[in-house]
C-alpha cells in the first residue's frame, strides 16, 4: 500500500492546510479562556470570505499579541493594524512586522484561501508556520474541522 | 469541536480527470456521474484521479459534481499532459489500491494514454464505449463499443484481468449539477519519483477559433456527403447562423474538407444532446449516428427514401438537400 496524506475538501472554499485544500481547520483551543488559537472557519455557500478568529501570542515572552473573531480585531495590546490587501488582509505590527497574511483566490465556481503566518504557543511552540504557499500547522490531531465551529458564531 | 477521522481506502471505481478546456471539455463530469451509478451497485466510492500542478480548483469542481474522493499528484513535470509520465504514476496507484473500474474520456489524449496504460497493467480496454453497466449478477462492468465500422454494438466485460478499462465517447452521459455544498475526500499518495518528461511543450494555443462547442449547442446543423459540394456545405453555416447553431459534419465531408475536423460528429468525433439537429445529406451510419443519438429531436434530409438516417429521425424529408437548403434559408430569412 501506498502512503498517502488525506484531507476533506469542499466544493465550495477551503483554506490551503499543510499543502492541502482543507474545508476548516483548528489549531489549539478556542473554547479555553486563554492560550493560542488559530481557527479558519468553514465558509458557507452563499460566503465568498474566508473566517478567520485567534489568539496569538508573542514569541518568548508568550505575551497576548492579538485577539480576532471572524477577521475583526477585538483585543489589541500590540497595536497591530488591520489593512485590506487586494485578495484579502493583513495584520501589521506596530513594530512594522506582518503578523498574518489572508488571502483567497476566486475560482469560476469556488474560493482557495491561502494564509501565511508564524505562530508560537503559550509553551513557546511552534504551531503554525509558512511552507511554500501554504500553511503548515503543527498539532496532534488531524485539525480539519467536519462542520462550523459554532461556540463563537 | 468534531474534527474529521479519514483513514479508509479510496473507492474502487476510478476516473480519469482530464481537465483540459474544463469549461467545454465535461467529459470528467459526464463519467463521474455515471460512475456514480456504477460504484453506487457495487456499493462503492467515485475516485477522481487528478495529476497537474496547482490544480485544486478541478479537485473542487470533481467534487461539486459528485466524486466521493479525488487523488491528487501535484507537481512541476506533471503540469503538462506526458503519456509516459503520467503512465507511470498512475500504473503504480492502480497496483497499489487496485480499483476495480478504471474510466477515461476517449479524447485525444485519453485514447493514447488509456491503451498504454492498460498494456503496462496488463489488462483489457474498451475504446469509445457508449454505454457501461454493472451485470447485477457478476458484478462485472459490461461495456459497449461499436464494432466492425460501427455496424454492431458489442458487449465487452473482462472477467479475469483488473481493472476493467474503459474510454467513453464524450457526450453519452449527462453531468451532474454543480453543488456548491458538496464536501469530499482529497488524497495525496506518496510519488517516489517523478519521471522528468522527455517531451517540452514550448506553446500551447487553443484549437477553437471562438465558436460554442459543438457538444454546448442547442441547435446543431450537420451536413453529409450528399450535399455534393463545399459550396453547398457552407450554406449550411448560413441555416445554423439563423437558428442560432452551430454546424456539424460526418467523417466524409471532413475528409473532402468541407468542415474543420473539430465539427466531426459520432464515433470518433462528438456526441450531442442538442434540442434539435438537422441532418441533412447524410446516410445514417452508424458511426454517425451516435453523435446525434441524444438529441431531443432530429430532422433528417435524404434523397433516398432507405437511408438508415430516417429509422433515428423524429421528422424525416424525402429530398435532395441540395434544393431544401436554399430554400430553407429563404423562408426562414423572411419569418426572423
Amino acid at each position: 500500500m501506498v502512503k498517502y496524506r488525506e484531507s476533506k475538501i469542499s466544493a465550495h472554499h477551503n483554506y490551503l492546510v499543510n499543502e492541502m485544500p482543507t474545508p476548516g481547520f483548528v489549531v489549539g483551543n478556542p473554547d479555553k479562556q486563554e492560550g493560542f488559537y488559530f481557527l479558519g472557519d468553514i465558509v458557507l455557500p452563499e460566503e465568498s470570505t474566508p473566517r478567520i478568529s485567534c489568539r496569538l501570542l508573542a514569541e518568548g515572552s508568550g505575551n497576548l499579541l492579538l485577539e480576532m473573531n471572524w477577521n475583526r480585531i477585538q483585543s489589541n495590546p500590540e497595536g497591530c493594524i488591520h489593512q485590506s490587501i487586494p485578495g484579502g488582509f493583513q495584520v501589521v505590527h506596530s513594530s512594522g512586522d506582518i503578523l498574518l497574511e489572508v488571502r483567497t483566490q476566486a475560482f469560476a465556481n469556488g474560493y482557495l484561501t491561502r494564509i501565511k503566518a508564524r505562530f508560537y504557543d503559550e509553551n513557546g511552540d511552534l504551531r503554525m508556520e509558512t511552507r511554500g504557499d501554504s500553511i503548515r500547522v503543527y498539532d496532534a490531531e488531524k485539525p480539519v474541522l467536519d462542520s462550523p465551529f459554532s461556540s463563537l458564531a | 469541536m468534531k474534527k474529521t477521522k479519514i483513514n479508509s481506502i479510496p473507492g474502487c471505481v476510478w476516473v480519469f480527470g482530464d481537465y483540459r478546456e474544463y469549461f467545454q471539455n465535461r467529459i470528467t463530469l459526464q463519467l463521474i456521474a455515471k460512475g456514480r451509478d456504477l460504484a453506487k451497485t457495487l456499493n462503492t466510492g467515485i475516485t477522481v484521479v487528478l495529476l497537474g500542478e496547482q490544480i485544486h480548483q478541478y479537485a473542487m469542481e470533481y467534487v461539486a459534481h459528485g466524486a466521493d474522493t479525488v487523488m491528487v499528484a501535484d507537481h512541476p513535470n506533471l503540469k503538462e499532459y506526458e503519456v509516459e509520465t503520467y503512465t507511470t504514476v498512475l500504473a503504480k496507484w492502480v497496483k497499489a489500491y487496485q480499483p476495480e473500474i478504471f474510466l477515461a474520456g476517449a479524447t485525444s489524449f485519453g485514447r493514447e494514454f488509456f491503451p498504454r496504460l492498460a498494456k503496462r497493467l496488463r489488462t483489457g480496454l474498451s475504446a469509445d464505449c457508449v454505454d457501461l453497466e454493472v451485470d447485477p449478477e457478476t458484478s462485472l462492468l459490461v461495456q459497449t463499443t461499436p464494432s466492425f465500422g460501427g455496424e454492431l454494438l458489442a458487449e465487452v466485460i473482462t472477467p479475469d484481468r483488473r481493472p476493467q478499462m474503459a474510454t467513453v465517447h464524450p457526450g453519452v452521459f449527462r453531468e451532474l449539477p454543480h453543488n456548491s455544498e458538496a464536501a469530499g475526500r482529497i488524497i495525496y499518495p506518496e510519488v517516489d519519483v517523478f519521471p522528468e518528461p522527455r517531451l517540452k511543450v514550448t506553446r500551447s494555443r487553443p484549437q477553437n477559433k471562438g465558436k460554442v462547442s459543438l457538444e454546448d449547442a442547442s441547435v446543431v446543423i450537420a451536413g453529409g456527403m450528399g450535399l455534393g459540394s463545399k459550396k453547398q456545405f457552407e450554406l449550411l453555416n448560413e441555416l445554423a447562423g439563423l437558428l442560432e447553431g452551430e454546424v456539424g459534419a460526418t467523417r466524409p465531408a471532413i475528409l473532402s474538407g468541407w468542415a474543420d475536423e473539430d465539427r466531426l460528429l459520432g464515433q470518433t468525433g462528438k456526441s450531442v444532446k442538442a434540442k434539435l439537429v438537422i441532418s441533412i445529406g447524410t446516410s445514417g451510419a452508424l458511426q454517425y449516428t451516435t453523435g446525434i443519438q441524444g438529441a431531443e429531436t432530429v430532422i433528417a434530409i435524404n434523397r433516398d427514401p432507405n437511408a438508415p438516417i430516417f429509422r433515428i429521425a423524429d421528422l424525416g424529408l424525402v429530398a435532395d438537400g441540395k434544393t431544401v437548403l436554399p430554400l430553407l434559408i429563404e423562408t426562414l430569412r423572411k419569418r426572423i
